[in-house]
């Protein structure tokens, strides 16, 4: 599920679509494109809602590939 | 009458021209010289004469623009004698540009020279990411700056803020920025970084028009938006910017429009492949329905009913799917409920483990049940397509009717001479006229019949 593909997968579910349209697609043709198009669906959904809701603040650089300490960040003045 | 050594007398010169004190001089830079030492060297001249002058490195190195030949300057410092030349000089404690501003000056400079090196080519621009989902935030802490970014952030739901905090004014702040920007661009985990500062004079903004921020963003790996200070104020940094945002708030919003388009576009493209699903399902339904309703062509009528209720399961599979993943959806819910009641002694990580456990069993589950509906799915479809009679015509079968009567012919004696018939073949129909007809096969099947007269 690389993020490189996101546009790729949505420009191919469009294509897909549009074929689908098309009254002249054969039953069988029209069914490996419907599940492709279903799973292309679900795995766009998945990426739109990949990362979850964190608001953190940098505490330290760390060394080239580890992880940097981090801790919660909130505006002043506003709760938690 | 006394009789001076050299030095002696340079010396005394410099004696009296120390009572002359600072003095500010105008006039044109010529000749503009950087020594190896960092020291500048330079002719200040009008139209009648000139002065050597020279500013030491620890003072040039003050200066926020560059010393050019031509430009009009009003320069404060002290005369002397240089005595190993015998020559007078103007010793520089401070430069300032005529006209313009310094910091207009300097800015000038700066755009133009890093506008000459292609640092600010629309070709070097990249495009908003297709998915700004990690962000990147280099601002100061306090402020209104990062209350309004957050607060637009706050409205899409799956987006993470890492934000390195720095100072956005003072001494040494243009360092902070360009070492954040350099540091979040090699963290490698984030698609976008957010460069912002709030409203305030030129001079507060000027950490954002020094060379170092603007190489920081020119030299990033990851797309830079910037959004410095009001609509009006244009920054170095919003040249060099991949981006350029009018303020902070406007920085954030367009990262939200994106996410925002880009999830529009995945529901629009999912809700058109149902209807069009459901439509070549009604397609279909309807070809039957005709092939049923004619009573030559209604070859299998139970396989028919069963294909028939095959294509119904199959527009159905999209419900029943859909039916399941909420299900299936609710019990997990109702599973991490469960797990977060637990006592916190497990701590967060493990109840996190086990939801994902759970999740991942579930999902494999569900993996194998459409699997298994599929298989079925298309088996039925197959057997579907060989009844179809469209199937037995392109095997090469043909069917032949009386003219303007439906029912299929099947014995010779049915037609006379003369009669018109139809026969239909895999593509298209031919309408024939009976020339002669034989009521027995004795001929081979495939050579030319002789009539039977």
């Amino acid at each position: 599920m690389s993020k490189e593909s996101f546009e790729q997968s949505l420009s191919e579910l469009e294509t897909i679509v549009s074929k689908l349209e098309d009254e002249t697609v054969p039953l069988e043709e029209a069914l490996k494109l419907f599940e492709r198009g279903i799973k292309l669906a679900r795995k766009l959904k998945a990426q739109l809602s990949a990362v979850e809701r964190r608001v953190e603040q940098l505490l330290a650089e760390a060394e080239e590939g580890e992880e940097p300490p981090t801790a919660p960040f909130a505006v002043e003045g506003e709760g938690d | 009458m006394k009789v001076f050594q050299v030095s002696e007398l340079i010396a005394a010169i410099n004696g009296q021209l120390s009572a002359f004190g600072e003095v500010w001089v105008r006039g044109e830079l010529s000749g503009v010289k950087v020594a190896a030492s960092g020291h500048r060297y330079f002719t200040l001249k009008d139209g009648e004469g000139q002065l050597a002058c020279a500013m030491w490195a620890s003072r040039a190195d003050r200066l926020r623009f560059k010393l050019t030949d031509g430009l009009a300057v009003l320069v404060r410092g002290t005369l002397e004698v240089y005595p190993q030349r015998g020559s007078l000089q103007l010793i520089v404690q401070e430069v300032v540009p005529e006209g313009l501003g310094e910091l207009q000056l300097a800015f000038q400079q700066l755009k133009a020279k890093l506008e000459a090196e292609g640092l600010f080519a629309l070709e070097r621009k990249r495009p908003m990411p297709e998915l700004p989902q990690r962000i990147g935030l280099v601002t100061s802490p306090h402020g209104a700056a990062v209350r309004d970014v957050l607060k637009v952030l706050s409205r899409w739901p799956h987006l993470s803020v890492l934000l390195y905090p720095v100072r956005v004014q003072g001494k040494g702040a243009e360092g902070e920025i360009a070492r954040a920007i350099r540091y979040l661009g090699k963290l490698g985990r984030l698609d976008v970084i957010l460069v912002v500062r709030g409203g305030g004079s030129l001079e507060d903004l000027w950490a954002f028009n020094e060379e170092v921020v603007a190489r920081a963003i020119a030299a990033s790996p990851i797309p830079v938006i910037s959004g410095v200070g009001h609509e009006v104020d244009f920054t170095i940094a919003d040249f060099a910017a991949d981006i350029r945002a009018a303020t902070p708030t406007q920085a954030a919003e367009l990262v939200v429009a994106q996410l925002e388009r880009q999830a529009r576009r995945v529901e629009e493209a999912f809700r058109h492949l149902h209807l069009a699903w459901q439509r070549s399902f009604v397609r279909w339904q309807n070809r039957l329905a005709l092939l049923a309703g004619s009573r030559g062509l209604a070859l299998f009528p139970a396989r028919l009913r069963q294909a028939r209720a095959a294509v119904e399961r199959a527009r159905l599979l999209p419900q029943l799917l859909r039916g399941l993943v909420m299900r299936r959806q609710r019990e997990l819910q109702h599973a991490g409920a469960r797990l977060f009641s637990w006592p916190v002694r497990f701590g967060a990580a493990r109840r996190r483990q086990l939801v994902a456990g759970q999740e991942a069993m579930l999902r494999e589950r569900l993996k194998a049940l459409v699997f298994r509906r599929r298989l079925e799915l298309s088996g039925k479809l197959r057997a579907l397509e060989a009844l179809s009679p469209k199937a037995v015509l392109k095997r090469g079968y043909s069917i032949t009717t009386r003219d303007g009567d439906p029912r299929p012919l099947r014995r010779a004696t049915e037609v006379a001479a003369g009669e018109r018939l139809v026969t239909v073949l895999a593509e298209g129909l031919v309408r024939s006229l009976v020339v002669g007809r034989q009521t027995s096969r004795q001929e081979p099947l495939f050579s030319p019949g002789e009539d039977e007269a």
